[in-house]
């Protein structure tokens, strides 16, 4: 601004910015290094080797284990399995004059082992079969896991969103509320959900309650974090307006931070209510309800065609459900 | 109405904004600041509502010494449009302008946006006065043009009948019949509402015709302040002129 101070040289003077410098070289050579050593502790070269075999294999050249697995696993997967047998002698209240809709009685053969004389004994008894009865439940089940994370999501939201504000450095009372809403949100985001649903389901017991628990618990500090993050990088200019004119900072925040970000903040919502189905899916391995459960019973039974159902129905949800939530998305904004 | 006794501003940098400035404006008085960009217009608007602390040195408002027990009381008789506008860029222009009343409105009653109709009505008022028409109501503040969105800053000062008005270049991006009636408002809110009006300007034949007094400032000092008639020529060409030395660039170099 004022020619005369010792500053201002010429433009020909001034410094030029140089973009390769033997610093950048030095770190990217470090960078690298580190790299690889990472690699290989990962063993990352063998999976890129077992790969490139089982591809290899794939169009006819040599033999790959890991193929094999694979091969192994869709021939016993597939035809899927949609119907439900039932011996009849196992259904409560079988009225052979009344059977469910588009249900029949099918006679086949049930092999049962003896523990005491340790052999399989075979006899032909009757068995009820729903022609679409096993896809039925496991769209039950799939509707309870969205269910979960459903509720997960609106849980999570009514932890975060007032654990967030404070935990915006603007916007906290005190510093030590700051520091300590930080914390229980670090905490919530460092245990995982499948951890926290062992622990919930000694807790509460087997089902959904310890599910959808564990996705709030874990989820609330993803999102509050993300809560604050928003909160403090707001641009500051508004809140300086409405601040200096005497309005008390929660009314600030409403009016000149929410309104900014709001948008992100409903996005990630939505992202986190995918992923909290999508998690859902796999809480029931350790017996926290929804679809899991079903999974892992067939998968311990070894009926593939059972789970090859599962993880069908599974992935057309995942697909509906992002398809579904882009569009609103689009529409929001 | 509105004092500065000796009021000094260094910014974290070292950049010293405002050296020494002590004034009076009395209560009613249009003051225009004017000076070259950088000269401290904004820094010494800024230290009336407490957007900016002086390093030294007090701000007083009508009898009340401006710290921090004060700070909200004095905030809520000023309405401030600041160079930057500064408006909520996702919200409604209505509310935009309604957000001037935050401090006066109960907070449940703020949460759902549930203005009372009086005070609608009277921004409603407002923003015709300024210039925007009813179909600006529900478009968010980003959606209007640079003049209209100073506008709509203009009407958010004004809606709580201010008792000192702050206004940072408001007339910046405003075509000159708009300047000329942003202006002659500014100036009736002074004469029949009693306000004490600050404003900074860079056109200074505005400054001749609606200012009761001109402050001049010049890297931080004030160099010029008086009736605008006294202004003459050869003043005006040494405010602007920074190839000319002012009084005090040696000791700044010294320094
Ligand atoms: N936050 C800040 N940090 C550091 N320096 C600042 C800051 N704000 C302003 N300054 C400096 O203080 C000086 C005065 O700035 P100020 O904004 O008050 O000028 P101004 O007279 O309003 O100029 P303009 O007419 O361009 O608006 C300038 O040199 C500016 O660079
Ligand atoms: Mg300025």
């Amino acid at each position: 601004m004022n020619p005369s101070t010792d500053q201002s040289r010429p433009w020909q003077q001034w410094d030029l910015y140089r973009a390769i410098t033997p610093k950048n070289l030095l770190l990217v050579f470090v960078l690298f290094t580190l790299l690889s050593i990472s690699a290989r502790n990962t063993e990352i070269d063998v999976a890129v080797v077992k790969t490139t075999k089982a591809f290899l294999s794939a169009i006819g050249i040599g033999e790959s284990q890991v193929l094999d697995g694979a091969v192994r696993f869709a021939g016993k997967a597939f035809p899927l399995e949609i119907a439900q047998r039932t011996e009849v002698s196992r259904v409560e209240d079988f009225d052979p004059e009344n059977l469910p809709l588009f249900a029949y009685v099918e006679f086949a053969e049930s092999r049962e082992y003896d523990v005491m004389t340790n052999s399989w004994s075979s006899e032909t008894v009757e068995f009820l079969v729903e022609p679409v009865g096993y896809l039925t439940k496991v769209l039950k089940k799939m509707w309870e896991t969205i269910e979960m994370g459903f509720w997960g999501t609106i849980i999570s939201i009514t932890i975060s969103l007032p654990l967030g504000i404070v935990a915006s450095r603007n916007y906290a009372p005190f510093k030590w509320v700051y520091s300590v809403a930080r914390g229980i949100l670090s905490f919530h985001r460092s245990m995982p959900e499948l951890i926290l649903a062992l622990l919930l389901v000694l807790m509460f017991g087997f089902g959904p309650i310890a599910g959808v628990l564990a996705l709030a618990i874990h989820t609330s500090g993803v999102l509050g974090k993300f809560f604050a993050d928003e909160i403090e990088n707001a641009p500051p200019g508004p809140q300086l307006a409405l601040g200096s004119s005497g309005a008390g900072r929660l009314k600030v925040l409403y009016y000149a931070v929410v309104p900014h970000v709001l948008p992100a903040w409903i996005a990630y919502v939505q992202y986190i209510f995918e992923r909290n189905i999508r998690t859902a899916t796999v809480l029931g391995i350790v017996g926290a309800g929804g679809i899991g459960m079903e999974l892992k019973g067939r998968w311990d039974l070894f009926d593939y065609s059972h789970v090859a159902t599962i993880l069908l129905i599974i992935f057309i949800t995942v697909v509906l459900l992002e398809a579904v939530s882009q569009r609103i998305r689009k529409k929001m904004i | 109405m509105l004092r500065f006794e000796s009021v000094n501003r260094t910014y974290a940098d070292g950049t010293r904004a405002i050296k020494d400035v002590s004034l009076h404006i009395k209560k009613g008085e249009f003051c225009v600041l004017l000076g070259p960009s950088g000269a401290g217009k904004s820094t010494l608007m800024n230290m009336v509502n407490g957007m900016v602390e002086p390093t030294n040195g007090h701000v007083y408002v009508g009898d009340l010494d401006l710290n921090r027990k004060n700070r909200v009381k004095i905030q809520r008789q000023i309405g401030m449009i600041h160079q930057q506008l500064h408006l909520v860029p996702r919200l409604s222009v209505l509310h935009n302008v309604l957000a001037g009343l935050l401090p006066d409105v109960n907070f449940w009653r703020s949460l759902i946006k549930a203005f009372s109709f009086k005070d609608q009505r009277r921004a409603f008022q407002l923003m015709q006065e300024v210039g925007l028409e009813e179909k600006h109501l529900k478009r968010r503040a980003s959606d209007l043009s640079g003049g209209q969105q100073q506008r709509v800053a203009i009407a958010r000062a004004f809606i709580s009948n201010p008792e000192v008005v702050l206004a940072d270049e408001p007339v910046a991006s405003l075509d000159p019949s708009m300047s000329r009636s942003v202006l002659q408002s500014l100036k009736a809110a002074a004469q029949s509402h009693g306000a004490t009006v600050i404003c900074t300007l860079h056109q200074l034949e505005y400054a001749l015709e609606f200012a009761d007094r001109i402050v001049a400032l010049r890297e931080g000092e004030v160099f010029f302040d008086g009736h605008p008639s006294a202004l003459d020529a050869a003043t005006q060409d040494q405010l602007y002129d920074i190839t000319s030395p002012a009084p005090e660039s040696q000791e700044k170099v010294a320094a």
